[in-house]
């Protein structure tokens, strides 16, 4: 574990191109341990490509990303021991649907961290304690609500003790009345200094919790700063018309 | 009735006539479950190539011949396969004919189970793959523990009716000399002179082998389809 305020990413000149498409535009900026990013922008700007590369579930077309200093993007990189260490939770919660909750917990903590199936499911049942969802250990995805399934996904990937946690659109595929239950967990999980940056459309979470707000428009990070002065004094146009449309 | 006592007899009890039905019964049974195994090993692996190739571009020669022998198998006529097994790639061994059979069977039904099984994985919601990887599961860990056990369940029905097909087929097996069901009532159609008793009693015990297979399927889909909801 790196201590608070160390350099987790160091991320320069990342660019993405899905054939002629210029996604990702030369985006350059540092994630510290302990930091809550939150990432806004319009719909298509990339903040998706930009959250996957930082796992690289998307394989960035140039620039370099480090992580702890070790270059991410060479080749000789274990990818699936470096995934081991990032959580990522998706708008879709891509549960598995032919497990019971408590396997979805403890499949990769047995199979990756090779931990004993007593020992993984103790420590399942503390983490869906901490999302008040003990009771639901035997059963099926499928019989839970979406807020429900998000919080299960979110904590499935915290049973891997990630170092930092990747958020694309926690809430956006919930009903209205669930979004607070997910909310909540996230800003339990900062308040105990998780790493985390998160691709969301709540502005509210992003101004009380978030640590800095990056905008991303058109592949280009075109404004970052605290919350504060991101929403109260916005310097780009394009942030100043995108804040006036959703606020 | 007395004629249908004595039409009994003479085809199925005298000189023990039954027992060819009963052979010929057993050796169908063992040549299609041993090509239900041959093709459930083949299909798997031709579909997980096959998918592999699709959704990570790994793999092109090892795909591209799978796709030649996915179009030289549905393309030619099973019994053709049959033949050439038998008479040009063993034409100058003694191989035992259940052996050959089997094989032919199960290259055969490997084709379209392949095809049913990558139907399968590709039916599988892209995020399972992303989820699994993002834990840090390995590419085939991830198809192992995560994509092949929902696609399995998925396909479980269509692979159930296509080794019902497949029992039904194997009954070309008397071309190449096999004592199946089907010759099996033929050798009895030679001996007797009559085809009514032996043709009818062979076609009974297809279809009921083909009832009793259907209603288990059936009985599996409704499971498949409950559980887990
Ligand atoms: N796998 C892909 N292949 C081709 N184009 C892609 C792919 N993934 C994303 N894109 C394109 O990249 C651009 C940015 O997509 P991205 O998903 O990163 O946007 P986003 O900011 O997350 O948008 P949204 O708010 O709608 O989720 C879009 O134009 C999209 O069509
Ligand atoms: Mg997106």
């Amino acid at each position: 574990m790196s201590g608070k305020g160390e350099v987790l990413f160091e991320i320069q000149d990342l660019c993405k191109a899905f054939g002629s498409n210029l996604v990702l535009d030369h985006i350059s900026t540092q994630i510290k341990s302990g930091e809550v990013v939150v990432i806004v922008g319009p719909s298509g700007s990339g903040k998706s490509t930009f959250l996957r590369s930082l796992n690289l579930l998307e394989i960035p077309t140039s620039g370099t990303i480090s992580f702890e200093g070790q270059h991410i993007t060479d080749k000789k990189t274990d990818l699936n021991r470096y995934r081991q260490k990032i959580g990522m939770v998706f708008q879709h919660f891509n549960l598995f649907p032919h497990k019971t909750i408590l396997e979805n917990l403890t499949l990769a903590p047995i199979k990756l961290l090779k931990k004993s199936r007593e020992e993984a499911e103790k420590e399942a049942r503390g983490l869906l304690a901490r999302v008040g969802l003990e009771e639901k250990a035997g059963a099926y995805p499928a019989q839970l609500s979406g807020g429900q399934k998000q919080r299960i996904a979110i904590v499935r990937s915290l049973a891997m003790h990630p170092e930092v946690m990747l958020f694309d659109e926690p809430t956006s595929a919930l009903d209205p009345e669930m979004v607070g239950e997910v909310l909540n967990v996230m800003t339990d999980l900062a308040r105990d200094g998780m790493t985390m940056v998160i691709v969301t459309h709540e502005m509210g979470f992003a101004r009380e919790v978030g640590t800095r707000v990056i905008f991303i428009d058109e592949g280009v990070i075109k404004e970052e700063n605290n919350p504060k002065d991101f929403f109260e004094h916005p310097q780009n146009p394009r942030l100043q018309e995108f804040l006036s449309k959703i606020i | 009735m007395e004629d249908f006592k004595l039409r009994f007899y003479t085809n199925f009890i005298k000189d023990d006539r039954y027992m060819y039905l009963v052979t010929g019964l057993g050796n169908t049974l063992a040549i299609t479950f041993l090509a239900v195994l041959l093709g459930i090993v083949l299909g798997f692996l031709v579909a997980i190539i096959r998918s592999t190739y699709d959704k990570t571009g790994k793999g092109r020669i090892l795909n591209a011949l799978c796709r030649v022998y996915l179009t030289v198998i549905r393309g030619t006529p099973m019994m053709v396969q049959l033949m050439i097994m038998c008479y040009v790639v063993f034409g100058n061994y003694n191989m035992s004919k259940l052996i050959v059979a089997t094989l032919a069977f199960g290259i055969n039904s490997g084709a379209y189970v392949a095809e049913i099984v990558r139907s399968g994985i590709m039916s599988i919601d892209p995020g399972q793959l992303e989820a699994g990887r993002s834990l840090g599961f390995g590419y085939t860990q991830t198809m192992w523990y995560i994509i092949m056990p929902q696609a399995f369940k998925n396909v479980l029905p269509a692979l159930a009716n296509e080794f019902i097909v497949l029992l039904k087929e194997t009954s070309v097996c008397g071309y190449i000399g096999m004592m199946d069901l089907t010759r099996g009532g033929d050798i009895i159609r030679s001996r007797t002179y009559e085809a009514f008793m032996p043709l009818i009693a062979v076609a009974i015990i297809y279809l009921v082998m083909v009832i009793v297979l259907s209603w288990l399927v059936g009985k599996l889909e409704r499971r498949l389809r409950t559980s887990e909801r």
